[in-house]
């Protein structure tokens, strides 16, 4: 079996190419930014009096919600980027002749590059979301984020990315494959508001369009997930409700639809990158 | 029992939509024999070899490789691939390109820390082992190539125009190590358009265009060749196919075109095919036509 030799081949590309050395140092920018605004907003949050009782928590947890959320969209670009052209653009390129006629199965190949660029999605969330919890926990001295299901939520939600991005890159070229995954991505990202604004309103259309868009692409509905495990504190629900979480966090079944949604983008991508001609 | 064909492709085609890229060919590669596949840019050499490869499918006929059906991974390790194109990852260093390619081909880890600065030495780029690849000229690239394809010691070595970025130095190394790979008994199977190049190094030639094998033999014997136009009955073609062995006959505007050695060969076939029950009603003297197909489908180059 070669997948681990793809896989490692694939981490040490994306370690040495720009879009990842990028991400790192926008995402190291980002991170002082944050921390310079948690330090004025925990200040200010001291100085006001009264309030319900585990305000501060609450807060608090909210501020390191709405970060999360930033790297979260931070890691699903990259994963996208990373992923869009790693079949068909390499083919076009020339790149992956050599290796494909050697003994290693086509199979092998896409496995591989899952198997890396999610090992490189780990690395980025798992050290960035670190850094995020260790700075709020250092400036409020209050250790928030729940359990460690948040951040492999947020993996999981890149890893149905880079399957979308490996199915559809077996067949097109990367700059449509690129928009016809952003797009889905958008979709998503757009029917979590329709959902929620469906439940506001009570309209039951809109609720089901925000449910079929997280069954089509269940990224958003995982970082919904994720971020009902990362947030504590009894109110936030409310307070997070908008772009950066939902009122009502979906259900297990939803889990059940990613791991669904991940089989099918990889299969298919196993499938036709089988089939397909250099 | 005789050992399997290095290469047999029996009544192979390739259709890209309404474009026959490859049509009908049929083609043996003897174990050790270095080989070379002459024709113009477009004409299907690559198509061919990456078939041969098991990169691109067949849409008919039959493929087999070091008595391996085409594709497995059994018979892949044993084969040594230097692509057209020769782009590779450019972030790897020299050293770290074959140093993965040698993992990929199965090479043992002690095996690989020698043989791969070995082979950098053997195409000159000892100096460069630990410069990227995006660092490199074109020239430099194909040599690296080169170099990648002799890494897992194969016993078949498919170069698909191994030159093309090279100067006449470049060239002349080359065509060195093709004939090294062919003293130690390892096949080669040479793409090339250029006549000299093969020339130089070949044992047999395939000339291919359009698609189709138009020659196979030994080049000087192509080259001393004539060709006929027989207008014949029924079962002409088959009947000539038959008498002559399978290459050399093709059909052009209706009518059947026949290589033939020598005068000889000619009054030997037309008897055969009379006494075969085919009536041959013309038969005239294509003038030169052999040559004129080497000024088409290939160029001499500036070797």
């Amino acid at each position: 079996m070669s997948t681990h030799l793809i896989a490692f081949f694939t981490l040490r590309e994306a370690l040495r190419r720009r879009v990842v050395l990028a991400a790192a140092l926008l995402t190291l920018g980002y991170l002082v930014l944050y921390g310079v605004g948690v330090w004025f907003g925990y200040r200010d949050l001291q100085e006001t009096q009264g309030g319900p009782p585990g305000l501060t928590e609450g807060v608090v947890s909210l501020m390191l919600v709405g970060g999360l959320w930033s790297l979260n969209f931070i890691a699903s670009v990259l994963a996208v980027f990373l992923s869009v052209g790693a079949l068909s653009g390499e083919v076009d390129q020339g790149t992956l002749h050599a290796i494909a006629a050697r003994p290693v199965r086509r199979s092998e190949i896409v496995l591989g590059k899952f198997v890396g660029f999610t090992l490189m999605l780990a690395v980025f969330i798992g050290v960035s979301a670190s850094l995020m919890i260790l700075i709020v926990a250092v400036i409020t001295g209050e250790i928030v984020g729940g359990s460690w299901a948040g951040p492999f939520l947020m993996l999981l939600a890149s890893m149905l990315l880079i399957g979308l991005a490996l199915a559809g890159s077996s067949r097109l070229s990367p700059l449509p494959n690129g928009v016809i995954v952003f797009t889905l991505y958008a979709t998503a990202l757009i029917g979590g508001v329709i959902e929620q604004i469906g439940d506001v309103l009570e309209s039951a259309v809109m609720f089901n369009i925000g449910v079929f868009s997280s069954v089509l692409v269940p990224t958003r509905a995982m970082w919904d997930m994720a971020s009902a495990q990362l947030a504590t504190g009894g109110f936030v629900g409310e307070l997070s409700a908008g772009p950066f979480g939902a009122s009502n966090p979906p259900s297990g079944w939803m889990l059940l639809i990613a791991f669904l949604h991940l089989a099918l983008t990889l299969g298919f991508a196993l499938r036709a990158f089988q089939r397909r001609d250099f | 029992m005789s050992q399997p064909a290095a290469i047999h492709l029996s009544g192979v085609s390739k259709r890209y939509g309404r474009t026959l890229a490859v049509d009908d060919v049929s083609l043996s590669v003897a174990h050790g024999e270095v080989f070379g596949f002459l024709g113009p840019n477009g004409a299907g050499k690559s198509t061919i070899v990456k078939m041969v490869l098991g990169l691109t499918y067949p849409t008919a006929g039959e493929i087999e490789v070091l008595g391996q059906p085409v594709g497995s991974l059994a018979a892949r390790a044993e084969v040594g691939y230097l692509p057209e194109t020769f782009r590779f990852h450019d972030w790897l260093t020299a050293s770290e390109l074959l140093h993965f390619h040698a993992r990929l081909a199965r090479v043992p880890a002690n095996a690989r820390t020698e043989r791969v600065p070995d082979l950098l030495e053997l195409v000159g780029l000892k100096d460069r082992a630990n410069d990227r690849i995006s660092t490199f000229s074109k020239g430099m690239m194909q040599r690296v190539g080169l170099a990648q394809a002799l890494v897992g010691e194969p016993r078949l070595v498919i170069l698909d125009e191994p030159t093309s970025a090279l100067d006449p130095i470049g060239r002349r190394d080359v065509r060195d190590r093709i004939r090294e790979l062919g003293e130690r008994g390892v096949t080669v199977f040479l793409n090339s358009h250029l006549l000299s190049e093969v020339e130089q190094v070949c044992d047999r030639v395939a000339i291919i265009d359009h698609g189709s094998i138009v020659a196979e033999g030994k080049l000087d014997e192509l080259l001393n060749a004539q060709e006929i136009e027989l207008r014949a009955g029924e079962g002409a073609e088959a009947a000539a196919r038959k008498i002559l062995g399978k290459g050399g006959v093709r059909k052009v505007n209706g009518r059947l075109r026949v290589r033939v050695a020598n005068d000889d060969e000619t009054a030997r076939l037309i008897r055969r095919m009379v006494e075969a029950g085919v009536p041959v009603y013309d038969v005239r003297q294509i003038g030169d036509s052999l040559e004129d197909l080497f000024v088409r489908v290939a160029e001499r180059g500036d070797v």
